[in-house]
């Protein structure tokens, strides 16, 4: 008898609020996932806060126990992009914007840090909108498979802080937009 | 791109090497995982890692007993100490062991990709460096530079000075002005034990004669005229190495005696000066003329002579090395082609005719020069005729063999042609009468 054919599904990413969330944030979050990495897109219902990933010793909430928690409840073919307003770090970093599994369709990110403006005052809601489109499509990107990129202005490059990923441009460079069309192409099996 | 830095993350915690050795993958650079010292121990015996980041705090093997282990086996490996505050004395401690740097838990993201491409570019000179090392330790092995051959009469040369070269003894090399002496003389340098020491060649042809005592004896500050500091010569600066003579049949008879006593005792002293100077130098001389005719014609002392001619290495004009003629061009073509970025890929057949035609009255130096300038001039890969043209007016044995007679008549024309036409002269140029001249110009007319 032939091997059936394995079935494939089209890539598709959910932009999941942990806890409560600002909306707008979450709809610009998807509106760019859907522009820049091609992908159709949408927020769907919000999660509980996630109380579980709080670490009291560091006043930070987990990404690594966030992302955990996503990739439970990841549907096969889907990319589980969490948003959150907790302030993230991982055991060996003080902090990050976000995170993501390495070609493993699971990503977080937090508005935390984005807020910040200068002179101590908060950042205008456009900038830190647009901070956070920034981070979900890096992290959307680690989450297809992509390995940051030495690009100058690519979305791809490493942004440790918030002067860098303000440098960032809305783009991918030619190398990474290929790479991203190659892996919307294939078949997602992780 | 950064592939090729390989990391090994040491941590007894899960979550600590998972997050790291993860966000590590991101970057681009290749990481494994151990979860402690003798784990690592383990990975480090079957891969070569550039950099270990250690936790300095783990059960069993601690990352200072870790380090103290895997410097006595890898000790290029690069090593970062991770640690908790607490725990900051160790980390000073391991630096001290030899590790490269410490971050404190947690970090940021930010310091540690900074950290790494500073590592990551320390490795990268490391291993320059080693490659510039092997190569100059591969070409002071063989030392032969620019002295390419195949020719039966420049092995024969390369050896006796390979046999040569670790004795004492001072060598007087002679040839043709751009057989390449001085090269010759670095490649004994080389070979020699005084490698590490310094090769101080000076020219003493074209030089006056206290000129020249200065340069080689040094002098102190108000020894004549014009010395308003105290100089080093020559012969103090071939201290441990080598001093080059290059034209040695130019040194007047006088200070043939000065350096005969330098020789013998190894010492000497400065002009004006009191002191008395010891160097201990090896000799290699060179001449492009019959020192042993000068000697006869007593330009050059005998015994002087006999001193620096202890070893005698004769180098064989160009014209009597054939083989060589064609792989010194192909490797002066390669050699200009790289440097004016020109792609140059040989010599056509017919180019390299000529060369083999052609009597090479300037050696290996003129060989050098022709070939530099076909490069510049090169519109094609191969270089041909076209490139050479410029060589074959001065032809001195061409291909086209031709009679005695003819020989002469055309010999007489240039002469004839060089005194406009006045035979008188043309005679006297050609040491024959007048009427002879006259008798030789009817009979090649009647031809």
């Amino acid at each position: 008898m032939p091997e059936a054919s394995p079935r494939v599904l089209p890539v598709q990413a959910e932009v999941v609020p942990l806890g409560r969330v600002n909306q707008v944030a979450c709809a610009v979050a998807a509106a760019h996932i859907k522009a820049l990495l091609g992908l159709s897109s949408q927020v769907v219902q919000a999660a509980p806060e996630p109380d579980f990933a709080y670490l009291p010793v560091r006043g930070q909430h987990d990404a690594a126990a966030l992302m955990d928690y996503l990739a439970k409840r990841r549907p096969s073919g889907v990319i589980r992009v969490g948003v959150t307003e907790a302030d993230l770090c991982l055991p060996v970093f003080t902090f990050v914007f976000g995170e993501a599994r390495l070609g493993g369709g699971v990503a977080v990110a937090s508005l935390h840090r984005l807020w910040e403006g200068r002179y101590g005052r908060s950042a205008p809601r456009s900038l830190a909108y647009r901070r956070l489109a920034k981070v979900v499509c890096h992290e959307t990107g680690h989450a297809l498979g992509l390995e940051h990129c030495q690009e100058l202005g690519c979305l791809m490059r490493f942004a440790g802080g918030l002067t860098t990923l303000d440098r960032l441009k809305m783009w991918f460079c030619p190398a990474c937009a290929g790479e991203l069309s190659a892996r919307r192409a294939e078949p997602f099996s992780v | 791109m950064t592939r090729d830095f390989r990391i090994l993350v040491v941590d007894d915690e899960l979550a600590m090497r998972e997050s790291l050795a993860g966000w590590l993958h991101k970057e681009g650079y290749a990481a494994d995982c151990a979860a402690g010292g003798a784990e690592a121990l383990e990975l480090l015996g079957g891969r070569t890692y550039d950099l270990l980041l250690v936790d300095i705090k783990m059960p069993g093997m601690d990352g200072l007993e870790l380090l103290r282990k895997m410097k006595e086996t890898h000790p290029q490996t690069l090593v970062v100490i991770i640690t908790a505050y607490g725990s900051i004395e160790s980390a000073v401690q391991a630096m001290k062991q030899g590790a490269q740097d410490y971050l404190l838990k947690p970090f940021d993201p930010e310091e540690l990709i900074l950290l790494i491409a500073k590592l990551a570019r320390q490795r990268e000179l490391i291993r320059e460096n080693q490659a510039l090392k092997e190569r100059l330790r591969e070409q002071e092995r063989t030392g032969w530079g620019d002295l390419v051959a195949d020719s039966k009469a420049m092995r024969a040369v390369m050896r006796l000075v390979e046999e040569v070269a670790a004795s004492d003894s001072p060598v007087l090399i002679t040839g043709e002005t751009g057989t390449g002496k001085e090269m010759v003389a670095r490649a004994l340098h080389a070979a020699s034990q005084r490698a590490y020491g310094p090769f101080v060649p000076i020219n003493c042809g074209g030089q006056n004669e206290s000129l020249l005592e200065s340069e080689l004896f040094g002098h102190e500050r108000g020894a004549f005229t014009g010395a308003v500091q105290a100089r080093r010569g020559r012969l103090e600066m071939a201290d441990g190495g080598t001093l080059f003579l290059d034209e040695v049949g130019e040194i007047p008879p006088k200070m043939q005696v000065d350096l005969l006593r330098v020789l013998e005792e190894k010492a000497f002293t400065r002009l004006g000066g009191s002191q008395t100077v010891h160097s201990d130098f090896r000799l290699v001389s060179a001449t492009h003329r019959d020192l042993a005719a000068l000697v006869r014609a007593g330009e050059v002392r005998q015994d002087f002579f006999y001193r620096i001619n202890v070893i005698a290495v004769r180098l064989p004009p160009l014209r009597e090395r054939d083989d060589d003629i064609g792989l010194l061009a192909q490797y002066f073509l390669l050699r200009y082609g790289r440097e004016t970025g020109k792609t140059v890929e040989g010599l056509t057949p017919e180019a390299l005719r000529i060369l083999n035609a052609y009597a090479w009255p300037g050696n290996v130096r003129e060989l050098k020069n022709v070939m530099e300038r076909a490069v510049v001039i090169a519109r094609q890969p191969l270089i041909g005729k076209n490139e050479l043209t410029f060589l074959q007016p001065d032809q001195e044995s061409g291909p086209e063999l031709i009679s005695l007679e003819e020989m002469e008549r055309r010999h007489i024309q240039r002469v004839l042609e060089a005194e406009e036409g006045n035979i008188t002269h043309a005679a006297q140029v050609l040491g024959i009468d007048r009427r002879t001249l006259t008798r030789k110009l009817r009979r090649q007319e009647a031809k």
